[in-house]
């Protein structure tokens, strides 16, 4: 039972409050298991908790999930010491409503949405419509084997006599194919032949990566399934939310390590990292500010620093990163994360995930290392002496900060051109460095067992 | 066969296969094993191809620099780091308003404490932004502080000021006593940055003042002007007699600020030579005369001032062209010379000598000068006499850059004089400029009497306000006064201010000027009671 504390302090605290002394109204029925434990506040706190689940709620103020009171109920409840009853207590009962309620709206909007995706088609239609696109779509990609092929028959040098736009006819085309991951990554590359010394270099990058994926497109049917995955994501097939909440999911305590806003694109994008406590896998959760504002999902309110013990599922592809959050039993703020690695680690993660998926732009990074600076650049250097150059201009500041000169944990974003470092932890309080305002461990706690409405 | 670079390809791709054919076969790198796969038809299929693989290869062979080296990390701190809640409550006040966090970083560096690591770069650059800032940022530093200064020379000149000497910031000394390890190694005084040299000075001098005079002098003709200047300054502390001929030599110093620092020093030795130069040089220029009926003062204006008062700073240009040559010079005489010569030599107190009248219409420009003397010399009996007189002249007459204003010549007044005064006259004349003056520069946190005399102001002025829905007596200045409160009234203590204005804000039609300033000065007063809730 006490593998389920959150800390040693909880497990400490959780047995000093397992007597019955501590307890009042206690009791146990239909595999709950519920009391009144005296706390420091006016009125006793009400604790309550599915042996089964385990999932709990607390009316205790505490951020930490479980609480101790919820800790020490179970223990009593495991030592034997919580009687019997006929049935739940009505706060017991009354939890365990709401918990079915939101189960089965959850459940419902799972079949509103697959039902959704059928409404006002027959058998026959959706196929008929998948595969008009599927022919769409391959008409599109020829028709950009043959625009790159072009372009670098007739030089590149022509791009920048193009200007700004020089590929705005072929990013139309691929709207019209129904390739919209082909469109914005042609228009994102519009800028490049204004973007200064090497502009050539970076062009055929780019084209060499869109090449790549028309190539892959070619072989579509004959692609491992997980490869395939990806090249339909990039080329702009997309998933629905729903059918992602469907899929199986990985409950941990995940940690929030970072958050970034992406403002280049046409609607505002905010990427948050989550990494599992127990599991230690990486989670990305991508949100976008329709409107401008992203309170509205709950996804993009996550606070680096602080810990959601919650279900994720993550979208088809490889490697698995990109996710979204299902079932939440708690945001509480959470330790600095343990896991900080090297940049030889980093390095090998990122040169794994490249093979999965080759176009990858930014892989997470959780490390130990020192900034230092360097003719001019600035650099985290790690225990070993690995030192990977540091993005992010006046962020820099703040972190040299933090680490006066000592190592320091950073999570951020790595990308081949460099690490973008995100959240520093000064002790363990975790520092947002893009904008440096101390209050971010301090997020308004969800409450416990609030589900997310898919 | 043709082995290719990426260079190579990025060359052709340029110039464009039409022009400049290329049939890629093999690759250079870890790309070269898959070159079989490359496109045997197209020539820019393979280019295309080629790039692919080379670009996968680069970007999943990502390596780390070696050889950067580490900076060395900054000193041990040994004061306490703001809490973490404390800290939330700076950064507020950092985006608020830069008075209340100055004063939130002096309370913090009077209690021991400096800034929370994660703000240190905002502070120092709200620091270099903002002058008022320097010292408070400066005394909350910490031994990261300056470490992190050291990267960047706007942030240094904040460093800069975290060392003793420089008067009038107690709080800076704490700086110093920081960084005792670094000051008792004499190699500081020799390599080490001007802060540093400064704390190796300062706590030299504290502990042996004639040692830390003659280290300052043995290297003096080496030292940049710059650094003259700012070393100069630490003497200030445990400035005795023993200091004055040093100080001399400095008053023929090649750079001007240096020789206004020896100035600064010089008039705060009673009996040095320079003092008793400026008082000579004075004394002939006011004379008693007594008629029939009350005596009276008479002057005699200076008619050029000679090398050696040029010496000792007093300059033939006025700063303005509304004072004349000779008027300035009269001025600068009458306010360098020591006030308490003139009781000595005219044998009158001050009281009776600010009520004399001046022959020939010139008691603007005496009182000018005294004026500005009471407030170099801190002489609160002087300022408390001139303040009882009605200022002489109508102001049009007063000389505009050498006229201390009433609320600036109050700032000697001992602080509960001071605030009684505020007091007055925010009964008397709740309507006026003066008023508004006072109170503003009146520093918190008021006693009691300003405290309650403010409240029960505001609330006389909301009131008339929410009844006759006019901005009369000192609505006009709402914003200003809610400013004042919020800054200054006490934030702990039985009276809880808060609230009070907060009862001000919520009365029945008060206008939404005042209650959104009055909320606004209630936040800042609960924020400042919720800041020394924390650290105390």
């Amino acid at each position: 039972m006490l593998a389920l504390a959150p800390d040693a302090s909880s497990r400490r605290a959780a047995a000093g409050l397992a007597g019955p002394s501590s307890w009042s109204g206690a009791g146990t029925a239909d595999g709950l298991v519920w009391g009144w434990c005296a706390g420091s506040g006016k009125d006793p706190y009400q604790a309550v908790a599915d042996v089964a689940g385990p999932s709990y709620k607390c009316s205790c103020p505490s951020r930490k999930f479980p609480c101790k009171h919820v800790l020490a109920l179970l223990l009593a409840w495991a030592h034997g010491t919580v009687p019997e009853q006929a049935g739940p207590s009505d706060y017991a009962q009354a939890w365990q409503a709401s918990r079915a309620a939101a189960a089965s709206r959850r459940a419902a909007g799972r079949r509103q949405a697959a039902d959704g995706s059928a409404v006002g088609q027959d058998d026959a239609v959706a196929p008929r419509r998948a595969g008009q696109r599927a022919r769409r779509v391959s008409a599109g990609l020829a028709e950009l084997q043959t625009w790159l092929r072009d372009q670098v028959r007739a030089g590149l040098s022509g791009a920048a006599a193009g200007g700004y736009r020089h590929a705005e006819a072929i990013a139309a085309r691929m709207v019209d194919a129904q390739a919209p991951g082909l469109a914005s990554a042609l228009r994102r590359l519009s800028a490049i032949p204004a973007s200064g010394d090497g502009w050539p270099g970076r062009l055929l990058d780019e084209y060499a990566q869109l090449h790549l994926l028309a190539r892959a497109h070619d072989r579509l049917g004959a692609l491992p399934p997980g490869l395939d995955a990806v090249v339909r994501f990039r080329v702009g097939y997309t998933t629905s939310r729903e059918d992602v909440l469907a899929s199986p999911a990985v409950t941990d305590r995940w940690q929030v390590l970072a958050a970034r806003d992406v403002l280049s694109g046409p609607v505002p994008a905010r990427r948050v990292w989550l990494r599992g406590r127990d599991t230690g896998r990486f989670a990305l959760l991508l949100s976008f500010a329709a409107g401008g504002n992203f309170g509205a999902n709950p996804d993009a309110v996550l606070v680096p620093g602080t810990e959601l013990h919650a279900e994720v599922h993550y979208y088809p592809g490889q490697p698995p990163v990109r996710a979204v959050t299902g079932a939440r039993h708690g945001v509480a703020a959470g330790p600095r994360p343990g896991a900080a690695r090297d940049a030889a680690a980093l390095l090998g993660d990122w040169a794994a995930a490249l093979a999965q998926d080759p176009w990858l732009t930014e892989w997470p990074a959780l490390l130990a290392g020192t900034p230092a600076a360097t003719g001019g650049r600035w650099y985290l250097v790690d225990s070993a002496g690995a030192a990977l150059p540091l993005l992010g201009g006046e962020s820099l500041w703040p972190l040299l900060a933090i680490s006066g000169g000592h190592p320091v944990t950073v999570a951020g974003e790595w990308s081949p051109a460099g690490l973008t470092a995100l959240t520093a932890w000064h002790g363990d309080r975790a520092v947002s460095l893009a904008s440096v305002s101390p209050g971010l461990v301090s997020p308004d706690p969800m409450s416990p067992g609030a589900a997310v409405a898919p | 066969m043709t082995t290719v670079s990426y260079d190579d390809l990025v060359a052709t791709a340029t110039v464009g296969l039409s022009h400049r054919p290329l049939h890629v076969t093999g690759l250079t790198g870890a790309a070269g094993e898959h070159a079989g796969v490359l496109d045997s038809g197209d020539q820019a299929a393979a280019l295309l191809d080629a790039a692919a693989l080379m670009v996968a290869a680069r970007r999943a062979g990502a390596q780390a620099a070696a050889g950067v080296p580490c900076p060395a990390p900054a000193a041990e701190d040994t004061t306490a780091e703001l809490p973490a809640r404390a800290a939330d409550l700076v950064e507020q006040a950092r985006l608020a308003d830069p008075v209340l966090l100055a004063s939130l970083l002096a309370t913090a560096a009077s209690l021991g404490y400096r800034a929370a690591v994660p703000l240190l770069p905002a502070l120092l650059d709200a620091a270099v932004k903002d002058r008022a800032l320097r010292h408070p940022v400066a005394a909350v530093l910490g031994a990261r502080g300056r470490w992190l200064a050291g990267y960047r020379r706007d942030w240094q000149w904040v460093a800069d000021a975290a060392v003793p000497g420089t008067a009038g910031h107690g709080a800076a000394a704490d700086g110093a006593a920081a960084d005792g390890a670094a000051a008792d190694d004499s190699g500081v005084w020799e390599t080490g940055r001007r802060s540093e040299r400064r704390g190796y000075l300062a706590t030299l001098r504290a502990r042996d003042p004639a040692a830390g005079r003659e280290l300052l002098a043995a290297g003096w003709s080496r030292e940049t002007g710059d650094d003259r200047a700012d070393l100069l300054d630490v003497l200030a502390r445990g400035l005795s007699a023993a200091d004055e001929e040093f100080l001399e030599t400095a008053l023929d110093d090649r750079k001007a600020s240096v020789r206004a620092a020896a100035r600064r020093l010089l008039a705060r030795l009673p009996g040095s030579a320079f003092t008793r130069r400026a008082a000579e040089r004075a004394a002939p220029l006011l004379r008693l005369e007594h008629r029939v009926r009350r005596p009276q003062l008479v002057v005699t204006r200076p008619d050029r001032a000679d090398a050696a008062a040029a010496r000792d700073g007093i300059t033939a240009r006025p700063p303005t062209a509304a004072i004349g040559p000779g008027t300035w010079l009269l001025i600068q005489m009458i306010s360098a010379a020591p006030l308490d010569g003139w009781v000595t030599s005219l044998g009158l107190d001050p009281e009776q000598l600010v009520t004399l009248p001046v022959a020939g219409d010139l008691r603007v420009e005496v009182h000018a000068g005294w004026r500005l003397a009471a407030i170099d010399q801190a002489s609160s009996p002087w300022a408390e006499a001139l303040l009882a007189v009605p200022e002489p002249g109508d102001a049009s007459r007063r000389p505009l850059d050498a006229w201390p204003r009433d609320f600036q010549l109050a700032a000697v007044l001992a602080p509960v004089a001071r605030a009684a005064r505020a007091a007055a006259i925010l009964a008397d004349a709740p309507e006026s400029l003066d008023a508004l003056a006072e109170i503003s520069s009146c520093p918190g946190p008021w006693p009691d009497c300003l405290a309650d005399a403010v409240i029960a102001a505001l609330r006389r002025a909301v009131t008339v306000a929410a009844r006759y829905r006019s901005p009369a007596g000192l609505s006009r200045w709402s914003d200003e006064y809610a400013v004042a409160a919020g800054r200054s009234l006490p934030a702990t203590g039985p009276a809880d201010h808060a609230a009070a204005l907060r009862r001000l804000a919520s009365i029945d039609n008060c206008p939404t000027y005042w209650s959104r300033a009055l909320r606004r000065a209630a936040d800042t007063v609960a924020l400042r009671r919720a800041f020394l809730e924390e650290i105390r």
